[in-house]
């Protein structure tokens, strides 16, 4: 008979730690060499997809993502930035889940450096970030609540829905992002939003009700190894586990915090279910007057029920992720939720 | 810290100066149905626009918070001068002649935060004088920053090609240079 060893899971109560057998953990060592990851990495892999999807994984996490482009229609109408963009011989392609997200080939020419970038006509921005401001859908008057908001694409992404009506309170507590944030709010011609530094885990204190809150939380970046290589010897599951803790306190917070009746959205760019469904399915334990919803646009593939074999709620297949190697995407998760009425 | 009423002495300097750089009534046309309000900066004070719907939630105390912006950032007052902010030219631009229009390399130079030379003026009010402020527009009239000039405009056609008409004072090409 094969002999299994734990692998600890960082939300493991006992009952929920990851079980290898003997042959999978070699042949996942043998891959973390290969492919240069930390062997822990890989044995989550190979227990959550299967030893076949989780080398599909580790190819596409070598290939480059593309670039993508948010057209921001506070500064210029879609039709005059395509049309500009085309002269200059960027070339585009729509994402067809999303308004104003396109993917863009701008060849030799550096993104940053175009007129039409320094006056705010576009934003450079991964899809999944614009399909999380899109999954919230804020509607316009509304209070909106942007957790951590630096460097401010999901915020420019919101108040361009909202057409720079309602309140955007957009909290980073790092004063270097800040600056990004700042800079990135005013480039895209937002004028809806209160920039507040400091740690979002003390938003009751701030004595808000918001409609909608998007929580793009800090994660392990799980997610973004094709964007940034070294992703795959810098964390530790210590790391993830620390992640998890924060991500916890911010949601229990975010959810004090939002008016009865209000959605909220969780996200990270990580395609660890440590951070993911494990950290959803607790939330809905601790906190019944939440349930996930349907996200109303069509992207990714479901959320994990049962990552590593644990059974999760069922609604979690509401929830939606990208991959790298099904979707060509920086890893993320996206869960929409909502708080009853009468909480 | 929390954004304030503005002072009404500091809001008067920031006034007199918006409207003697720009003409007179620009302030209270850039205002519309706007709200000023301050928010000390630094070693000065950050004006904003806000709706006046926004006024009850700016009352409250933003512990443990910091207010970093809100609004319309319209500039910084700071030892008794006001600063135009980036963001709000293209709303002064509107309302003022005092603009300075510049060929495509000219364009390209100044949002890299070089100043403008004589090589680069297409058009300019010649009853412009030396120090007043004028907007920098490329030839499809696009804002990208402001500058002051350094020399009459009645008297450019005087200069050589390389000597400076303007002297750059803000562009748009820092919201890069910020981040980088």
């Amino acid at each position: 008979m094969e002999r299994r060893h734990w692998c600890l899971n960082p939300r493991a109560n006992g009952s929920d730690r990851i079980l290898i057998g003997k042959e999978q953990r070699k042949r996942a060592k043998e891959l973390a060499k290969q492919y240069g990851y930390l062997p822990y990495m890989i044995e989550r892999y190979v227990v959550l997809w299967g030893e076949q999807e989780a080398i599909q994984f580790l190819k596409a996490c070598e290939r480059p993502i593309k670039k993508s482009i948010r057209l921001n229609t506070l500064r210029a109408t879609v039709e005059e930035t395509l049309s500009r963009l085309k002269a200059k011989g960027v070339r585009l392609k729509k994402v067809p889940w999303l308004e104003t997200g396109y993917i863009a080939d701008f060849r030799r020419i550096s993104p940053g450096s175009l007129l039409e970038h320094m006056r705010g006509f576009y934003y450079v921005q991964g899809v999944p970030s614009m399909t999380v401001a899109e999954a919230l859908s804020p509607q316009p008057d509304s209070l909106v609540v942007d957790m951590a908001a630096a460097p401010g694409g999901k915020t420019t992404h919101m108040a361009q829905m909202m057409n720079n009506s309602g309140v955007v309170v957009s909290i980073e507590q790092d004063r270097l992002r800040t600056a990004s944030l700042e800079s990135n709010i005013h480039r895209c011609g937002v004028t809806s939003s209160i920039v507040l530094r400091g740690d979002s885990r003390k938003l009751d204190q701030l004595g808000i009700a918001p409609d909608y809150i998007l929580l793009d939380a800090p994660c392990s970046g799980e997610g973004l190894i094709a964007l940034d290589p070294s992703r795959k010897r810098s964390k530790s599951m210590a790391d993830i586990r620390f992640c998890a803790t924060k991500q916890d306190a911010l949601l229990d917070v975010a959810i004090s915090s939002l008016a009865p009746g209000g959605t909220l959205v969780y996200s990270t760019c990580s395609i660890a279910p440590e951070e993911n469904e494990f950290v959803i399915d607790d939330l809905l334990k601790r906190r019944p007057e939440m349930k996930i919803v349907p996200i109303n646009i069509e992207f990714g593939i479901p959320a994990y029920p049962n990552p590593y074999g644990v059974e999760l709620h069922e609604s979690l297949t509401l929830a939606r992720r990208f991959l790298p190697h099904k979707h060509d995407l920086e890893g993320f998760f996206i869960c929409r939720i909502e708080k009853e009425e009468s909480s | 810290m929390k954004p304030e009423h503005v002072d009404m002495v500091q809001w008067d300097m920031v006034r007199n100066q918006i409207d003697s750089d720009f003409g007179a009534g620009v302030t209270k046309r850039i205002l519309g149905s706007l709200t000023p309000v301050s928010l000390p900066r630094g070693k000065g004070i950050s004006f904003y626009l806000v709706p006046p719907n926004w006024l009850q939630i700016l009352d409250r105390d933003f512990k443990p918070f910091t207010p970093l912006s809100l609004g319309i950032w319209l500039g910084d007052l700071v030892e008794g001068k006001f600063r135009l902010s980036l963001p709000v030219l293209e709303r002064v631009q509107e309302f003022t002649s005092n603009l300075l229009i510049v060929s495509r390399q000219g364009a390209e130079s100044f949002t890299y935060g070089r100043s403008i030379l004589k090589e680069s003026v297409n058009k300019i009010d010649p009853s412009l004088l030396r120090g007043q402020k004028v907007f920098i527009l490329n030839e499809s009239n696009e804002c990208l920053g402001l500058a002051a000039l350094s020399v009459d405009a009645y008297k450019i056609n005087r200069l050589a090609k390389d000597r400076l008409v303007a002297k750059n004072l803000v562009d748009i090409g820092w919201y890069i240079r910020r981040l980088s």
